[in-house]
This record gives structure tokens, C-alpha cells and sequence, in this order.
């Protein structure tokens, strides 16, 4: 092997580590927006409740059980009130996917089917977010979700384990 | 390094709007260019709405005031229009088509105390000579919740109920709730429908969580079947008699896995149904078709199973279903009749977009699992049954679209190839009683339907 042939490999190496760096740099940036991304989508909006609700952590399949509107009641026997924004709201669709890990057209057809053979009821609907802080705010044993933006000390941040 | 991955990641966040308003524009060229269409479609749709309208902002009343004790009211409004190359379903189809299923219904439920619920729906069916349209009692249920941890909960309900077996038959009249215009009627039967939809019962049901991946949700109800109709008779006993059928006891039940995201749906229901007839005269030679005292006992099982993704959903169920009769009817056609069917449909949603949905599904019934094409049916009597083979399976190919209008309205068209005539109505398609055959069936036939549906 003489000189040439090294300084060849050399910078074959060089450009394969450089080109290798580029790509890491690359898959970290990727990363770092991938997590970037999902903090925001996580971070903007909060389960809320009545401020008379006595529970301040909920479990993810309590929280699954009071949106499929089979668990009615809170641990101190009194009523759940569930409400909801529609199913193309982005709001509701970003809650379903993110905190339930279901679609919007699953528990529509989940409501559907309670309502509709008389074996329970379907989540209050709201029209606007507006309209969902004031239900959330008035009605005793309310549970909904709201953007970060509209949360104040009249309603209750549920942490969900 | 760090610096230029910051300036990269800046000029990353202003790339996806600069790729959205790229996205935008040819979907304005788009939405230009079907102009025409989406006027001549509000022109259509604002007709339609009217009505809807008044409804609505009574419900938005409804809504925005608050009731006592969680009062909720719900109903729909649906109308079909069938078509057929030859046989009836739901009226005269077969000629010129027919404005024949119409399905409205209205329920209302309180919640008195936080763990009873009390609810009742009235149902109004026309559907061709074995519904009137006449409004019933569906169902009315009061249902008290005996204990509640998390996901775990246990409850009771009496009253009449609807009877909970395969994945449809709870909510069969909603057709929003329903993946067709025609339930697989393979499972489905509607010419039994009153018989299979609700009973007066008293039901114990369960929800219980299974290790942390999904749901077991079981019923299980003692029931007096509703039997006291033209179309059973009919479907049961071959012809409507002048006596009828008893009520008797009978046991329903049904158990549902679903997993916690509601991906996969596993079903297996059950029903023991006993009922027997009480003719109105003794037999005798001035009425032959009177028959004896006889009973009879369907005891079907269903399995079902549900695949849901973003876009499609993939469903399939199968029955499997024992007739016996006794040997007191009298009848040589009845008497000690045993009688294994089988019925199995496999189903496919597909969700274009949130409004547009395709749905394409294989549906087959045999009434006799051990005779598939009749033959040996037609074999024991051939002078009376030849060339009837077809009554004894159904072959169903269908292929619809729907259209999601606004969450609250819906219009939807399918088409069915149907090989055989199984399923069909006796009652749409009436029997000689000279020759005991059906006057005008075909074996090969064509099925078009449009449905509007309107809920609140």
C-alpha cells in the first residue's frame, strides 16, 4: 500500500465521518422536534373540574371510563357531569388522541350505542370553549378539558397519572 | 454545531406554513372549479334543512338550559328508498321501487340520583307488511349502579330491554349507528326483528379492566321474549295461524373485550329462547293449517370481532344457530324438526375523510348448515318444493357510500348483489296456500337503496 493509496482512504474516512456527523446532527434535530412538538401538544391544554370535585389526580383509566361515560361517579358518590367540544373541534381531537388514545368517531359511536339502547348518556356538548369554562365553572361535579390560555383559578387542573 | 441547529430548526418551523399555504392553493383551484356542484348541493341541502332547523334550535333550548336531574333527550329520523330487480323488501320493490322503511325514534333519560338512571324510547318502524309504523315501546329501563372503582363497575337493570347480542342489534333502528342501510341480515334478520330487538327482562351487567390493556363488559338477562307478532309467526311457524305464540322464560347473554385505545373489539353473545304455540281450535278437517300445541327452542351463539384504525374498520361476526320444535304440533313438516343454521358476514369501512365513507362486505346465510344449497330440502318433498333451492341460503355482496353532511345529517346509497332468497320476508313475498310455495321469488336478484337520516 503506498501513500497515495492511504491518503485516499483517509479522506474516504474523513468524508464517510463528516457525512455520518451530518446525518446524527440530523436524527438529533429530528429528535429534539419530535419532543418539541410533543411538549407543546401536551402542554397547552389541562382535564378540568369543578372547583367541588375533591379529586386532584385522576388514574388514565378513570379518565378513559368517565369519557366512555361508564364510570358516573366521583369517590364521593357524587355525580359526574361530563362535557365535550364537537368531534372535529381541534381541542377535542388533540384530548381523544393524546390523554384517551382513541379516535373522536370511537367514542362517538361508543355515546351512540349507550344513548341509544338506553343504557347511559352521552357527554354534554358545548359549542365553544367559552361555553365549556362556564360549564366547567357552574355545574357541580363538571369535567372537561380547556387550552392553558383560559384556565384560572375558578376551575380545577386534574393531574392524570 | 448547536448554532446551526438552531438556525436550522427556525427555518424548520417557518417551512411547514410556507408547505401549508403550497397545501391551500390547489385546494382553492379545487374548491373553484366545484363550485357548481356545491351550490346546486346547498340549494338541495338548505331544502332539507329547514325542517331540521326548528328542531335543532328547540334542542339548542334544550341544551343551554339546564334541566333537572340530567334530563337528556335524543332522536332520529330516517327514510329509505329501495329498489329491487325482482322480490320485495319492505314493500313492493321490485316494482318501480319503494319510499317502504321509514324509522323514527325518541328517547329521554334522567339521572334522579348519581347511580340511577331511568330512560325509555318510543319507536315508530314502517317496514313493509310486518311494520305498520305504529309507535311502540322499545325499550324503558331503570338502571341502578351497585358499585363503581375506576374502571370496575357493576349494576342492574329491569324493564324492557334491548337484547344485547352481536356488535349491531342493540341499536339496529339508528342508521347512524349502523354501517349500512340493510343490517348483514345474515345475523340481522329483519323479518324476526321484533322477536330478536328487546324483552322485558331483568339484566345484571359488568365492566371489569383487564390487566391494564382493555375492558371486559359482560350482560347477562332472564327474559320474556315479544313474540306476539305477524312476521315471527311467520318466520317461525311458516305461516301466520289463527292462534299464537307463547312467552316464556328465555336467556340472554353477552360478553365484549375491547382494548383500552377501542382498537380491537372481541364479542360473544348468547340467547336460549323458548317459546310455543297455542292454537286458537282444535285441528280439524275444516282447518288444516291449524297446528298442536307444540314448543320450540332457538338457541343461537354469535361471535364477533372488531378492528378499528384511523381510517378503516374491519368487522366480521359469525352465528351459528340450533332450531328444535317438539313433537306436539301436530305436523309432519314441525314435529321433532331439528334445524342447525349458520350465518357469517366479513365487513370493511373505509373513512376517506371525516364526511365521506366506503363500506364493502360478503354476507352469507344457510339455514341449514348441513344442506348449503338446499338440495336435500328440496329432495324430501320434490313435487312441492322443486326449483326452490334458493330459498334455503343468501349470498350478499354490498357495496355503499356514505355522506356525513353535517354531524346531524346523513345520506348514504348502497347496492346489494344478493344470490338466494333466504332472508326475505314471507310476509313481503307471500306464500300460496294451495301449492305452499312462494308465488314470485327469484334466485339471482339486485338491490338499490338511498337512506337520509336525521338525528339530534
Amino acid at each position: 500500500m503506498n501513500l497515495f493509496h492511504f491518503s485516499i482512504q483517509v479522506r474516504i474516512l474523513r468524508y464517510c465521518l463528516s457525512r455520518a456527523r451530518s446525518y446524527f446532527g440530523f436524527a438529533l434535530f429530528i429528535c429534539f422536534l419530535g419532543v418539541k412538538a410533543d411538549v407543546r401538544a401536551n402542554d397547552h391544554y389541562e382535564i378540568v373540574t369543578n372547583l367541588n370535585v375533591s379529586e386532584t389526580a385522576l388514574t388514565v383509566n378513570s379518565l378513559r371510563s368517565i369519557f366512555s361515560m361508564s364510570l358516573k361517579t366521583w369517590s364521593d358518590g357524587t355525580k359526574i357531569r361530563v362535557f365535550v367540544l364537537s368531534d372535529d373541534d381541534k381541542l377535542h381531537k388533540a384530548f381523544s388522541k393524546e390523554k384517551l388514545n382513541v379516535f373522536p368517531y370511537q367514542l362517538r359511536s361508543t355515546w351512540d350505542r349507550l344513548v341509544f339502547s338506553g343504557t347511559g348518556q352521552a357527554p354534554v356538548r358545548v359549542n365553544s370553549i367559552e361555553e365549556m369554562r362556564d360549564k366547567v365553572i357552574n355545574t357541580p361535579g363538571a369535567i372537561g378539558y380547556l387550552w392553558r390560555a383560559n384556565i384560572d383559578e375558578n376551575v380545577k387542573v386534574l393531574q392524570i397519572k | 454545531m448547536l448554532f446551526v441547529v438552531g438556525n436550522l430548526s427556525v427555518q424548520a418551523q417557518e417551512v411547514p406554513s410556507q408547505k401549508q399555504s403550497e397545501l391551500i392553493r390547489p385546494l382553492n383551484k379545487k374548491l373553484q372549479s366545484t363550485d357548481l356542484f356545491a351550490q346546486t348541493d346547498e340549494i338541495g341541502a338548505s331544502r332539507v334543512a329547514e325542517k331540521p332547523g326548528l328542531v335543532s334550535t328547540a334542542m339548542q333550548w334544550l341544551r343551554s338550559t339546564d334541566l333537572p336531574g340530567d334530563l337528556q333527550i335524543h332522536g332520529f329520523v330516517s327514510q329509505a328508498y329501495i329498489t329491487t330487480s325482482d322480490n320485495n323488501v319492505f314493500g313492493n320493490s321490485d316494482n318501480g321501487g319503494s319510499f317502504g322503511l321509514t324509522e323514527a325514534g325518541l328517547n329521554a333519560s334522567v339521572r334522579p340520583l348519581p347511580r340511577l338512571q331511568l330512560s325509555a324510547q318510543v319507536l315508530s318502524r314502517r317496514a313493509g307488511k310486518g311494520n305498520s309504523g305504529i309507535p311502540r315501546l322499545d325499550y324503558a329501563i331503570l338502571d341502578y349502579q351497585l358499585y363503581s372503582h375506576e374502571a370496575n363497575q357493576f349494576g342492574i337493570r329491569v324493564g324492557r330491554l334491548k337484547n344485547p347480542f352481536g356488535f349491531y342489534n342493540e341499536t339496529r333502528d339508528v342508521a347512524f349507528t349502523r354501517p349500512s342501510i340493510l343490517l348483514p341480515q345474515s345475523i340481522y334478520f329483519d323479518r324476526t326483528r321484533n322477536l330478536g330487538l328487546s324483552s322485558d327482562s331483568v339484566q345484571l351487567y359488568g365492566d371489569v379492566a383487564v390487566f391494564d390493556r382493555g375492558t371486559f363488559s359482560t350482560q347477562f338477562g332472564v327474559t320474556l321474549p315479544v313474540v306476539d307478532n305477524r312476521d315471527t309467526e311467520s318466520s317461525l311457524l311458516g305461516l301466520v295461524r289463527d292462534g299464537s305464540l307463547n312467552r316464556e322464560v328465555s336467556y340472554i347473554g353477552r360478553g365484549i373485550f375491547e382494548t383500552n385505545d377501542k382498537r380491537l373489539r372481541l364479542g360473544i353473545s348468547g340467547i336460549w329462547l323458548n317459546t310455543s304455540y297455542d292454537p286458537k281450535n282444535p285441528i280439524s278437517s275444516l282447518n288444516p293449517l291449524e297446528l298442536g300445541p307444540g314448543g320450540l327452542e332457538f338457541t343461537p351463539v354469535f361471535f364477533s370481532a372488531q378492528y378499528n384504525a384511523e381510517r378503516w374498520t374491519l368487522t366480521s361476526e359469525y352465528a351459528i344457530r340450533p332450531f328444535q320444535y317438539n313433537h306436539n304440533f301436530q305436523n309432519p313438516n314441525l314435529n321433532g324438526l331439528h334445524v342447525v343454521g349458520e350465518s357469517y358476514y366479513f365487513q370493511g369501512e373505509y373513512r376517506f375523510t371525516p364526511k365521506w365513507e366506503g363500506i364493502l362486505r360478503y354476507d352469507a346465510l344457510f339455514t341449514d348448515r348441513s344442506d348449503r344449497n338446499g338440495s336435500d330440502w328440496v329432495a324430501e318433498n320434490p313435487a312441492r318444493r322443486h326449483g326452490l333451492e334458493h330459498s334455503r341460503f343468501a349470498k350478499d355482496i354490498t357495496v355503499g357510500l356514505r355522506w356525513n353532511v353535517t354531524p346531524a345529517f346523513m345520506l348514504r346509497a348502497e347496492y346489494h348483489y344478493v344470490n338466494g332468497t333466504a332472508w326475505l320476508s314471507g310476509l313481503d313475498n307471500p306464500i300460496d296456500l294451495r301449492t305452499g310455495r312462494p308465488f314470485d321469488t327469484d334466485q339471482h336478484w339486485h338491490l338499490f337503496a338511498i337512506q337520509a337520516s336525521y338525528r339530534f
